[in-house]
């Protein structure tokens, strides 16, 4: 979501940039463990498939707007499980997700019990790879309640914790959250914190989690002050992501990063571990990754040739010319 | 109505055959624990829970089935199509016919409740299934809900090799199903009924729909004038001569065959000279037309 923000005339001109940053990450393979692609368009998918992105989560949050009944929340449940997970194929880019009560809905006790009714239906599901994204917003009793409910739902499962740490009080609210995990009896490195910052990072890696960073515009990191984070505390246990959604936000954040922290000087295995393996690596605790399968996704041919005609296996997107007036 | 409309018992052992020879011995037990546990508890959660957990413990290979297993299959569930699954989709298939069936409300009910929280494989192998489900008449809208499906293996299960559209879909159902295989480049051929179900109504909308395409400068399927076969009329004859003279060979070759079969005389004088003999000699065909345009 934007912030309050000064807009000039020049930030309203269009963009007419040339992703030079590719070339510094070439044949690098990224790994967004955070992003909401049920607000993102086809044109997204296809540009993170061509800067590197192999493989992404999409953990459940809110829409924007609070839902009214139980069945919208089964419906953007199996949406996560069906559609866009075949939206993504398309693309060639491997697509899991994290399944949960998100905190700002956890207010609504009514609706909040029947999602809990309905969850253990998802959270088992092929390719679910934590409990996600939860955790406190305003840090109200109900919110705690539903996030208790959860870690205890999530232990039951074996799986991963994917926590939402709050824009308000944040400090307190990250700190309470990693409390009531360890309370749970759920073990520091089932739990990937996210939406960390210079504030709450050290207290979250010397507690032994998982510190996530959302690489997000006015309201959370910006991959500067990421690349000053990495060189001060390392690249162990820690991820960037990109939390992209129908805010303004940037799909591209993970590879971004990379090619900023490269030109900044930073080790390609250090990046390696940042904008790939240790995502992998916290999530794949769930079983459900195999990243045999990021090639699978990816070595859909578009253009393949079957006796002279031009095919598309799979369900794959033709890819269109964007730099012409022409619309066939 | 009936119950099952195959002999269930041969069917669920013959599907046990062809898992038993794609699983490993680990997987094989799982599976034999899970219908233990099925058959003593019959606990509804625990069939769920099993239906989900499938790929986690058979994996996700291709089968391969024996020639005599497909010949008695084939028997049993005429044109019902196994090959090219993979065994999570066959072991759930199977898991399916392990579920009580007796009392109707129950099953509609526990089948349905896995329909509305499948993820995308799960639904594949959901319609993979239809042909098997008992109670087949309660799917029919079912199957309608899943030709509006916008995910590819979703739409293939439905609409490629599977017998239950051709036998239950009502015919602006099944006029639906064609179209959107056509809008979603499916290979017409594997559609299981695709002579047998022409109708009027579907080849007046494929003709309406060739023109929309000429229109716009684009091609079309081949495959769809053999929709035509048996409904040439005087109102289509010029877009049968069109294809007829077409310059893509696979269009000339439809046309021949189309005019060849049909017995709406005006349109045998329309067979291309140069194509009439491989027609009849069986050398063009449309699956040969389909080799050329496969999709």
């Amino acid at each position: 979501m934007c912030g309050i923000y000064d807009l000039t005339e020049k930030d309203l001109q269009p963009l007419t940039y040339t992703p030079a940053f590719l070339d510094k990450i070439k044949g690098m393979r990224f790994f967004d463990p955070h992003v909401h692609m049920t607000a993102r368009t086809t044109d997204d998918y296809q540009a993170m498939a061509d800067a590197g992105i192999v493989a992404i989560i999409e953990p459940a949050f809110w829409l924007g707007q609070p839902r009214t009944g139980v069945d919208s929340f089964r419906d953007y449940f199996s949406s996560l499980l069906g559609w866009e997970r075949f939206r993504s194929s398309q693309f060639g880019i491997k697509h899991y997700c994290t399944i949960g009560l998100n905190s700002k809905e956890a207010n609504n006790e009514k609706l909040a019990e029947a999602v809990m009714e309905i969850l253990p239906q998802f959270i088992y599901k092929e390719g679910v790879v934590g409990v996600g994204e939860i955790g406190f917003d305003d840090q109200t009793a109900l919110e705690e309640k539903y996030y208790r409910a959860q870690l205890e739902l999530a232990k039951e499962a074996g799986l991963p914790v994917q926590i939402h740490t709050p824009h308000r009080d944040k400090k307190k609210g990250t700190q309470r959250s990693m409390d009531i995990a360890l309370e749970h009896g759920l073990e520091p490195h089932m739990i990937i914190v996210d939406h960390n910052n210079e504030e709450t990072v050290k207290e979250v890696l010397d507690r032994g989690f998982w510190a996530a960073f959302t690489i997000y515009p006015f309201t959370k990191m910006g991959n500067e002050r990421m690349v000053e984070v990495v060189k001060q505390y390392g690249s162990e246990r820690i991820m960037v992501n990109s939390a992209a959604d129908w805010g303004i936000s940037d799909p591209l954040a993970v590879p971004k990063t990379a090619a900023l922290m490269h030109e900044s000087g930073i080790d390609l295995n250090d990046i390696h571990l940042v904008t790939y393996a240790n995502a992998v690596k916290a999530f794949a605790q769930s079983g459900q990754i195999d990243e045999a399968d990021f090639d699978l996704a990816k070595n859909i041919d578009q253009s393949e040739k079957f006796n002279g005609s031009s095919i598309l296996r799979g369900g794959q997107q033709p890819r269109i010319d964007k730099n012409t007036t022409i619309i066939r | 109505m009936a119950e099952y409309v195959y002999d269930l018992d041969s069917v669920s052992k013959l599907l046990n055959r062809i898992i038993q020879y794609n699983s490993s011995e680990k997987a094989s037990n799982w599976l034999q624990q899970r219908r233990d546990v099925q058959q003593t508890t019959n606990a509804i959660s625990q069939f769920n829970q099993t239906f989900t957990a499938i790929p986690r413990f058979v994996g996700k290979e291709t089968i391969n089935v024996q020639p005599e297993d497909l010949d008695q299959l084939s028997i049993l569930v005429p044109e019902f199509f196994v090959q090219g699954w993979t065994l999570d989709r066959l072991v759930r298939v199977w898991w399916l016919l392990q579920l009580p069936a007796s009392n109707k409300n129950d099953y509609v009910a526990a089948i349905e409740n896995l329909f509305n929280a499948a993820e995308m494989n799960e639904l594949a192998a959901l319609y993979s299934a239809l042909p098997l489900l008992a109670w087949p008449e309660e799917w029919i809208a079912r199957t309608s809900e899943g030709i509006r499906s916008n995910i590819g293996i979703v739409q293939e299960a439905i609409m490629l090799n599977n017998p239950f559209p051709a036998n239950y879909l009502s015919e602006p159902a099944w006029n639906q199903l064609v179209m959107k295989a056509i809008f979603t480049d499916k290979p017409l051929h594997r559609i299981v009924g695709l002579d047998r179900r022409a109708n009027a109504a579907l080849a007046n909308i494929l003709t309406d729909f060739a023109h929309e395409r000429w229109a716009a400068g684009r091609t079309l399927d081949p495959m769809q004038w053999r929709v035509l076969i048996n409904f040439i009329t005087e109102d289509n004859l010029a877009d049968i001569a069109r294809i007829a003279s077409s310059v893509v060979p696979a269009e000339r070759e439809a046309a021949a065959i189309v005019c060849t079969q049909t017995k709406f005389e005006p349109a045998k004088k329309l067979i291309p000279a140069d194509l009439a003999d491989a027609v009849r000699n069986g050398e063009i065909n449309w699956n040969s037309i389909a080799e050329k345009t496969i999709k």
